[in-house]
């Protein structure tokens, strides 16, 4: 994406008045590292949203409360009382994207690969939203559709909350790549809660190698009830299918993707049962 | 509220500097042309790791910010590291290690390794894939550069374990 001007605000409302004022011209930037890769008619005015505060993440009654500017190297490095999204942001891109790639510029416009966007969704998460006056916005609302026609009029997303974890729930995340760098060729999430070794309620996730991040209704009911075990994990991740339509990704084909979907899915399935049952941090 | 500004000023390997600079301008191609030749142009899309600077004391891609958001900050490149006469303790290493073939990657592998030895102080190998994931090399492959890394690191945890041992007496 060409710039044709810079500027810096030294508030949130500054911010939010000359992103009004410029509309479709201006850009809100953060980290900034997709910007260069957006292809666009017109040069855009870069408005730094990196110096306003937006840089933390604070425990808050019953959420993690994280700044949209918060870089997923501080995401990353981060510990709290059952926190669980170091995991994905570790496998985020590189060291060096990680410490300038932000929470925000991850989730405000969804690229097909972004991974945050689906650890959020099966995490519950609520976004805030700044338009004069604060909203928040329930995850699947928020990623029901492309999030980016949400900030026209000098809308920021200014926080994503993040629920602490309960002690029967279990968080669990995987993401496939072809090496530690790529781009994920799926990436998937899931939450449960387990009361007595059964499951009484589950958000399961994907995205990458579907058109856009959503739950999986399917596997989420397959699990419902059941006693948390590896044939019941395996049975409901067959189910993937029946809620994604996987598509070919970097020469795999889609049926092998659909397969590398249904083995994530119960890794990660694993991963929240096992973290529900002995994580106690 | 800073409007279109033309000029950005950071701090750079320890001096406060004012640099002419458009909007559009990446700060590697504002390094490049000030003289900082070190940082090098390789993917241009934010892979190899050839440009990585530390940033506020963080290793980051050169090639992937604009200019103007290093206004304020504080910035080391290479030529901070070592000189030819006196190389840093790792370049003198990756020397003798001999991983050093076409040396294109080796500007970003000291930056990145700088950023990790200021950061931690324990350097097991995950903490080290870690910090250094982000940077590729494609001669000399990565033995002979771990090989070195891992000596220094080796003996900057000895030196950490003896003085933390002469601290309890």
């Amino acid at each position: 994406m060409k710039l044709c001007a810079f500027i810096r605000p030294t508030s949130l409302s500054d911010a939010r008045e000359v992103l009004r004022e410029l509309g479709p011209k201006g850009m809100p930037l953060a980290g900034g590292t997709a910007l260069h890769f957006m292809p666009t008619k017109t040069p855009v005015t870069a408005v730094d949203i990196t110096r306003l505060g937006l840089s933390y993440i604070r425990q808050e009654g019953n959420f993690f409360n994280i700044g949209a500017a918060t870089p997923i190297s501080d995401i990353q490095r981060y510990r709290g009382p059952r926190w669980a999204m170091h995991e994905i942001c570790r496998r985020i891109s590189t060291h060096q994207i990680r410490n300038i790639s932000t929470i925000g510029g991850n989730i405000c416009r969804v690229f097909p690969w972004a991974d945050l966007p689906v650890v959020l969704l099966a995490m519950d998460a609520r976004m805030t939203i700044n338009s004069g006056t604060e909203t928040e916005v329930p995850a699947d609302e928020y990623f029901a559709a492309q999030p980016a026609k949400r900030f026209s009029g000098g809308n920021l997303l200014t926080a994503v909350k993040v629920p602490v974890l309960e002690a029967h729930h279990g968080f669990g995340s995987v993401k496939a790549t072809r090496n530690a760098a790529a781009f994920s060729l799926v990436t998937v999430a899931a939450l449960l809660e387990l009361k007595d070794g059964h499951i009484k309620s589950a958000r399961v996730a994907a995205g990458s190698a579907i058109p856009f991040p959503h739950r999986l209704p399917s596997v989420e009911a397959a699990l419902a009830g059941r006693e948390a075990v590896t044939a019941v994990f395996k049975e409901a991740a067959a189910k993937a299918s029946a809620d994604a339509r996987w598509c070919a990704r970097e020469g795999m084909s889609a049926d092998y993707i659909k397969q590398l979907a249904e083995v994530s899915l119960l890794d990660a399935l694993e991963k929240a049962a096992a973290f529900a049952k002995g994580r106690t941090e | 509220m800073k409007d279109n500004p033309n000029t950005v000023s950071f701090t750079l390997n320890g001096e406060l500097k004012t640099f002419a600079a458009g909007p559009d301008e990446k700060l590697l191609a504002l390094l490049r042309r000030e003289g900082y030749r070190g940082s090098k142009f390789g993917c241009g899309q934010g892979t190899c790791g050839a440009c990585t600077v530390i940033m506020d004391g963080r290793a980051v891609y050169a090639c992937l910010l604009y200019a103007m958001q290093a206004e304020g900050r504080s910035l080391r490149t290479i030529e901070s590291a070592g000189t030819f006469e006196e190389p840093a303790e790792f370049q003198k290493e990756l020397i003798s290690a001999g991983a050093v073939q076409c040396g294109y990657c080796i500007p970003g592998m000291v930056m990145s390794a700088t950023a990790l030895m200021e950061t931690e102080t324990v350097f097991e190998d995950e903490i080290v894939r870690e910090y250094m994931d982000g940077n590729l090399c494609r001669c000399t492959g990565y033995e002979k550069i771990w090989i070195a890394l891992r000596k220094v690191l080796d003996r900057r945890e000895a030196a950490g374990k003896t003085s933390a041992k002469g601290g309890k007496k």
